[in-house]
């Protein structure tokens, strides 16, 4: 990969990896979530570095913008959250299970065949790789060129729309959910 | 709120748009005060004043302060003193006005000036100098002699126009006789009597009702033998 | 390495951009010189910002003195055009203040963290042809993803300082900006498919008819639901001098503060730059092409002065008020014009994909009616129904006191 790619990808991960760490190491319960909205930040980073501009701009509008706020609602919601985590019994427990998480998924990350989207946009898109960082708008490449989000719109609508109708009932149950606990009694 | 009120009150707000505001500059412009109005100074003609002192007198928060010395002049009015020290100390003043009131020989009048402030409160005390050298711009608050009148004396019906100096009296300022109650028309406090409402007085050969005022005490008595 | 600006990319044709490029690719190796012509770029568009948001604040005083039958601030400079200078050099020389429980990293972070999202935002607009500095084709996506840091933003205001009030105006501000998230999102969706593209540049080719025209309803959703995310009269409760002291920017004083000011009305400016893109046509104009930029500077113009004309004429909303007319009446509204725009696009559209400007005019006319009818049936359908009836209560005797309920 070209020096400017290479250069990025590290930063990225740098910043990954240490605000992760930040994550669960730091004291103060605010300043953790802010660190896991870095991480979303620098997550969408490497979406950018892999050309899937949709996926990265659609990670900070969801992580960033909503549940990032989701978590720090949490927070202020909370009392007494300036205390850090209390000690328990259940730490040794937690991080045999964390670990062993860590180790499947180390695993199932490696041994996964990973395909792309079987459409003409990917070739289109190796090639826009040497020109990732100007950013190659949908006419500058020829006619034939189809925006990724297209193949990903049609696989939404087509190959997997079943989920994609599971995930808009789940949302609704989620909203049906609020609704009643916010309710207030009597009215 | 919702739909066409949305668009009229954005209409409203165009409209004030194209109107000239009416900000006043004020370093370069200021504000028209009414001809009656209290202002924050005082205007002292010192040719008729006699060092009565009625007017520290009269002060409810004796804020004036006067020394005289006999003068020699005007002998035969009952004198006339000489001022030494003539003390109104502005930081205190309520401007009430009382003291216009007071003044038998309308030496003193409240001025139309509102910019008085001063940095140090040293400053805030006018001394008889600062009152004898000072601009005049007397209001014409308690003195309606000032202003000009159309119509007759003595009746309720003028209108005053304001234009100090060409007043039907002549009035100046600094000198002549002090003039009375009617002639300045000051409005009986029964004016309104003329009118259709309220209850009927009796009434003398003038218009004017009697009852309740006894004689007029700036006429004097031997003016009114004559 | 190789040399990554060829004739064909995007940039090229960006005029700055390659002027900038060919001067210092003259004598430095062209990866610099790629660098340094983005640089550049990117240093007036900050500069922009920060420049406009001064401007604004000079036109907001002026036009707000004039909407109120007075002149606005006239001393500093012919018609008062130093009064910002003036405001900055005061603010600077404040002293900077810093709460005594609070969290200092955070603190400090947040004026930053609210500029930041401005500048980016400008960094996908195109200002003439083929002019913008990156020229995504996800940037409708981008713009909204960015505006919504600024959430994070205020809430981290709010908590470090560390002070009730300001947290209740951060808690308050970021239930407004989220839930005026969803209508905005929902019109731009009209406007991304009519033009079918969510990349600028191409939206602004696509307006052979300024797409406040066909769709006025997608307009109004969008300049209402901007006002909010703003933080705005008439949806200002967030910073109402009035209501909790000055809500979270209370305990910023100094740079900070004007930094947070800059904020606010950069992006006023920035969101009229954005609006003007999407629903007036951008840098398109009569004249000629090299004058883009010129009727891009009018259109936000247009919109800065509309922006203005809502702060002087609409009184502050309650917060229930506002987010009764976010949920109940610019989300429906947003989704009537979305099933509408949805519906005469799927009707219109040749087969060659391509809306003509008949299309788009007969899409305008029927989206006006539309826009009459679904603010007259959704404006009554939340008229807030008062009724004043009087009666007396069963068994209450209060001596002295005479009870009036209120229905």
């Amino acid at each position: 990969m070209p020096l400017v790619q290479d250069l990025v990808f590290w930063i990225l991960s740098v910043v990954a990896i240490g605000a992760a760490l930040g994550v669960v190491l730091v004291k103060d319960l605010f300043r953790s979530a802010l660190l896991l909205a870095v991480v979303f930040i620098s997550v969408a980073g490497f979406f950018v570095l892999l050309s899937a501009e949709f996926l990265a701009v659609v990670q900070v509008l969801i992580y960033v913008g909503a549940i990032s706020v989701l978590f720090i609602f949490g927070i202020m919601l909370t009392r007494n959250v300036r205390e850090g985590n209390l000690p328990n019994r259940l730490q040794i427990p937690a991080v045999l299970c964390a670990s062993l998480l860590l180790v499947g998924m180390i695993a199932a990350a490696i041994n996964t065949d990973w395909r792309p989207i079987p459409n003409a946009a990917s070739q289109l898109v190796d090639s826009a790789q040497t020109q990732s960082v100007a950013g190659a708008p949908a006419g500058a490449l020829g006619s034939g060129y189809e925006a990724p989000e297209t193949g990903l719109a049609e696989l939404l609508i087509g190959d997997f729309v079943l989920p994609f109708e599971a995930v808009s009932l789940l949302l609704l149950a989620a909203l049906i959910g609020g609704l009643a606990l916010a309710r207030s009694r009597g009215s | 709120m919702y739909g066409l009120a949305m668009i009229k009150g954005l209409m409203v707000t165009l409209k004030n748009l194209t109107r000239k505001p009416f900000t006043i500059q004020y370093p370069e412009e200021r504000a028209k005060q009414h001809p009656r109005f209290r202002g924050e100074e005082f205007v002292w003609y010192e040719e008729r004043c006699t060092g009565c002192a009625s007017c520290a007198k009269y002060c409810p928060l004796g804020i004036i302060k006067i020394e005289t010395s006999p003068s020699g002049t005007m002998i035969p009015e009952g004198g006339k003193y000489r001022l030494e020290v003539f003390d109104i100390e502005l930081q205190r003043c309520m401007f009430c006005g009382l003291c216009v009131e007071a003044c038998p020989y309308d030496a003193l009048f409240m001025g139309s000036g509102f910019e008085q402030g001063q940095y140090s409160r040293k400053n805030m005390v006018i001394t008889i100098d600062q009152l004898r050298n000072a601009e005049k711009h007397p209001s014409t608050w308690y003195r309606p002699q000032l202003e000009g009148y159309e119509g007759e004396a003595d009746s309720f019906r003028r209108r005053p126009t304001i234009s100090q100096g060409d007043s039907r009296f002549s009035y100046d300022p600094r000198g002549g006789p002090p003039l009375g109650w009617r002639e300045v028309g000051r409005e009986s406090w029964r004016w309104h009597q003329h009118e259709k409402a309220g209850m009927r007085f009796e009434q003398d050969n003038e218009g004017t009702d009697t009852r309740g005022e006894g004689p007029d005490p700036s006429v004097r008595k031997d003016d009114e033998a004559a | 390495m190789s040399c990554q600006l060829a004739s064909d990319s995007i940039l090229y044709a960006n005029g700055i951009y390659r002027v900038v490029y060919e001067i210092v690719g003259v004598v430095l190796p062209c990866w610099v010189a790629y660098a340094i012509a983005g640089l550049v770029f990117a240093f007036i568009l900050v500069n922009a910002v920060l420049l406009g948001a001064a401007a604004i604040t000079w036109g907001e005083r002026r036009l707000l003195g004039r909407f109120q039958n007075r002149v606005g601030p006239n001393r500093w400079g012919p018609f008062g055009l130093f009064q910002p200078i003036a405001d900055l050099v005061k603010l600077l020389t404040k002293e900077d203040l810093r709460p005594d429980g609070s969290d200092r990293v955070v603190f400090s972070l947040v004026p930053v963290l609210m500029v930041a999202p401005l500048i980016l935002m400008t960094a996908v607009l195109p200002f003439a042809k083929n002019t913008a500095l990156a020229s995504l084709n996800v940037g409708v996506l981008y713009i909204l993803a960015v505006s919504s840091i600024t959430s994070v933003a205020i809430f981290m205001a709010g908590w470090s300082s560390n002070n009730r009030y300001a947290m209740f105006g951060a808690a308050r501000a970021v239930a407004v900006l989220i839930s005026y998230e969803i209508p905005v999102v929902l019109s731009l969706l009209g406007v991304v498919m009519v033009a079918a593209s969510m990349s600028l540049g191409t939206i602004v080719e696509a307006q052979a008819l300024p797409f406040f025209l066909v769709q006025p309803l997608a307009f109004f959703v969008f300049m209402a639901g901007m006002s909010a995310e703003l933080n705005r009269s008439p949806f200002d409760v967030a910073e109402a001098e009035s209501e909790i002291i000055a809500g979270y920017h209370t305990e910023y004083s100094g740079v900070r503060f004007a930094l947070i000011q800059a904020a606010e009305f950069g992006g006023v400016g920035v969101v009229a730059a954005i609006t003007a893109t999407l629903f007036l046509g951008g840098w398109s104009g009569p004249w000629s092409e090299y004058l883009g930029w010129l009727w891009f500077l009018i259109k936000t113009g247009i919109i800065v002065f509309l922006f203005i004309w809502f702060r002087a004429t609409y009184p502050r909303l309650r917060i229930d008020q506002i987010m009764a007319f976010s949920w109940k009446f610019l989300l429906p509204l947003a989704m009537v014009n979305l099933i509408a725009v949805t519906l005469e696009v799927f009707l219109l559209r040749g087969d060659d994909g391509v809306l003509t400007v008949t299309d788009l005019a007969i899409m305008g006319v029927v989206n006006l009616a539309v826009t009459v009818i679904a603010i007259a049936v959704f404006g009554n359908l939340i008229k807030e129904r008062v009724s004043f009836r009087t009666r007396q209560p069963q068994n209450v005797v209060v001596p002295g006191v005479s009870t009036i309920e209120v229905i």
